[in-house]
């Protein structure tokens, strides 16, 4: 991974959990530039700072229900560019499928975005890469949301006409995981990828364009199926 | 009557004797009226009464026959009319018969002692007699009447003493409702809270540390250090990440966070993990209490599990809608059916909690399907 010197906003009540990302995240070469605990503070921060990527907890002051969440999506409309990482103690589809629904309004030069359980902090690593995948403008899923809709065993229309190959990559695409990761995940080559993440975009009548947003939407589709 | 009266004399006394006694019957409609006509005859008997000029027996004092009216009267009022009024009758005819004994007694002076004390013991014995009977019968009416009035009055008291039971045992039982709806509230809010500690406190704090092992894990896997330690790191880490999912599950199972965004979208969470295609509808105008969302959940979430488990249902339901002030939530699938409240099973269960707040749960589940579970609950508990 190149050590990209990230600069980090992060919106997060406990302050353990502040304390303890903010010198993580200081340890790996990132800047936390503003640690914030309310949703207030996190959008005068993002105005300030500009950062790569605003890492969202969703249970946040006043109501502690969904703060966090609204908080994202003002994120995402107010400044398109800046990556927008959303972590929670417990994952909701429907969350995800909302956050995710107002990723990609206006479209143009949009940042990533991502849903993760806050467990995926234990994994360092794993879960600063997330972070860059994001500041990178990709699409980051939690693998128990993917679970979670794999176990429901729904499709919409247009995801039941992929083939069960296809399906297994785009869930793959749907966590943010490059061509090159997912060739190597199910030990075919990436043309082999390319081709299926190629037809999944024409069944699900993805145009031809940015290949990075064309992912996102079909990570959405996914999502909303 | 003797030959010696004159035709006009006879004529009056036919008429006298006439009104006299048809006053008798109106005696029991118009008992004072009836008396006073006959009392009012009778007097003018005594003012203009034919004295007969023959000098023996003493016939002008003999009552006629017709006379007995007022005795039948007096005892008719006596009967039938207040005791002061049948008093002042008696002595009216009292009255009128000393009058009348005055005013003709002297006519036969011969024979005045012994005659006059005869009628006058005569008149009044049989004024008094009829009075008597008619105030005897008067006063055993009056008797059972006030046996009547006091049965009543008793039975009143016992129903006014039942109702005032009724009314004591309706506040009670309200005080009782009132007091399980609080527990009920406050045990919801308890658990709320509960939850809400766990995730500020011990989850995060497990988080933090779980990230801290993972630190020290990659540290101690980048200086290629001591493999026991590295070993013991892993092992740790591992650890907290379970107990991490353990805390999550605990936490949800004591109050799902995602019922504080309402019920619709916790029983939409619900059905996003379940294992078959769920269909929900919510349809309720007033949202119920934050105990009644709490039960209405976990018994959704129950009938979910039941469903992917036992009825090999490839598709569910869950609707939700408004029943007069009550909320009803019909969980439905196309499987097999035969489901019923096993004693110490899950529906049973669920029952049983259903009804500890004055709900009801009716299944409909005939053999080969569908199945129908309809949760009915109150507003409030």
């Amino acid at each position: 991974m190149t050590p990209r010197r990230l600069r980090i906003v992060l919106a997060e009540d406990a302050a353990i959990m502040r304390d303890g990302l903010t010198q993580t995240l200081a340890r790996r070469g990132h800047d936390v530039v503003a640690a914030v605990a309310d949703p207030g503070s996190l959008s005068q921060a993002v105005a300030a700072h500009q950062p790569d990527v605003a890492i969202i907890d969703v249970r946040m002051p006043p109501t502690y229900t969904d703060e966090g969440l609204r908080a994202a999506q003002s994120v995402r409309q107010d400044h398109p560019h800046v990556g927008v990482l959303v972590f929670s103690q417990y994952i909701e589809t429907r969350s995800a499928a909302e956050l995710f629904a107002g990723a990609v309004k206006g479209g143009g030069e949009v940042g990533g975005i991502g849903y993760l359980l806050k467990d995926r902090v234990a994994d360092v690593g794993d879960f600063i890469d997330a972070i860059a995948a994001v500041a990178g403008g990709g699409t980051v899923l939690d693998p128990e949301v993917v679970r979670h809709l794999l176990r429901a065993g729904r499709r919409a229309d247009a995801l039941a006409a992929l083939s069960p190959r296809e399906t297994e990559v785009l869930s793959l695409v749907a966590q943010g995981r490059s061509n090159a990761a997912i060739a190597s995940a199910f030990t075919i080559s990436p043309r082999v990828v390319e081709k299926h993440v190629a037809s999944i975009f024409a069944k699900l009548g993805l145009a031809a364009s940015d290949n990075d947003n064309r992912r996102v939407l079909a990570a959405i589709r996914y999502l909303e199926s | 009557m003797t030959p010696s009266l004159t035709a006009p004399v006879r004529v009056l006394l036919a008429a006298v004797t006439v009104v006299l006694t048809s006053t008798v019957i109106a005696r029991r409609r118009y008992p004072v009226a009836a008396f006073g006509v006959a009392a009012a005859i009778g007097a003018a008997q005594v003012a203009f009464g034919v004295q007969n000029p023959a000098p023996a027996p003493v016939f002008a004092l003999q009552p006629t026959d017709a006379d007995l009216a007022i005795l039948v009267l007096l005892y008719t009022l006596a009967a039938y009319r207040p005791r002061p009024v049948s008093i002042a009758g008696l002595m009216l005819c009292l009255a009128g018969a000393a009058v009348a004994i005055a005013r003709w007694a002297p006519a036969h002076g011969a024979y005045a002692g012994n005659a006059v004390l005869g009628a006058a013991g005569a008149l009044g014995g049989l004024t008094l007699a009829a009075w008597v009977l008619g105030d005897s019968v008067a006063y055993r009416y009056r008797r059972a009447r006030y046996a009547v009035v006091e049965a009543r009055a008793a039975q009143l008291e016992a129903e006014r003493d039942a109702q005032a039971q009724l009314a004591a045992a309706a506040e009670r039982a309200r005080e009782l409702q009132e007091q399980r709806a609080r527990a009920v509230d406050q045990s919801v809010a308890r658990l709320r809270r509960i939850e809400r500690d766990l995730h500020d406190g011990a989850q995060v704090r497990m988080a933090a540390l779980a990230m801290m092992l993972g630190e020290i894990k990659e540290n101690l896997q980048q200086a290629h250090g001591d493999g026991h330690v590295l070993e013991l790191a892993s092992a740790a880490h591992r650890n907290a990440k379970e107990t991490l999912a353990d805390l999550r599950d605990l936490a949800r199972g004591i109050h799902p966070p995602v019922l504080d965004r309402g019920l619709a979208a916790a029983l939409g969470a619900l059905a996003d993990t379940a294992a078959l295609p769920v269909d929900v509808d919510v349809r309720t105008c007033e949202r119920p209490s934050a105990a009644i969302e709490a039960i209405a959940y976990f018994c959704a979430a129950e009938l979910l599990a039941n469903m992917t488990k036992h009825s090999g249902a490839s598709q569910g339901s869950i609707s939700i809608s408004d029943g007069g002030g009550r909320m009803l939530m019909a969980v439905t699938d196309d499987g097999g059916g035969g489901a019923w409240p096993a004693p110490g099973g899950g529906l049973a269960g669920l029952r049983e909690r259903v009804q500890t707040v004055d709900g009801r749960l009716s299944i409909d589940s005939p053999a080969g399907g569908p199945t129908s579970i309809v949760i009915e609950l109150p507003g409030h508990a």
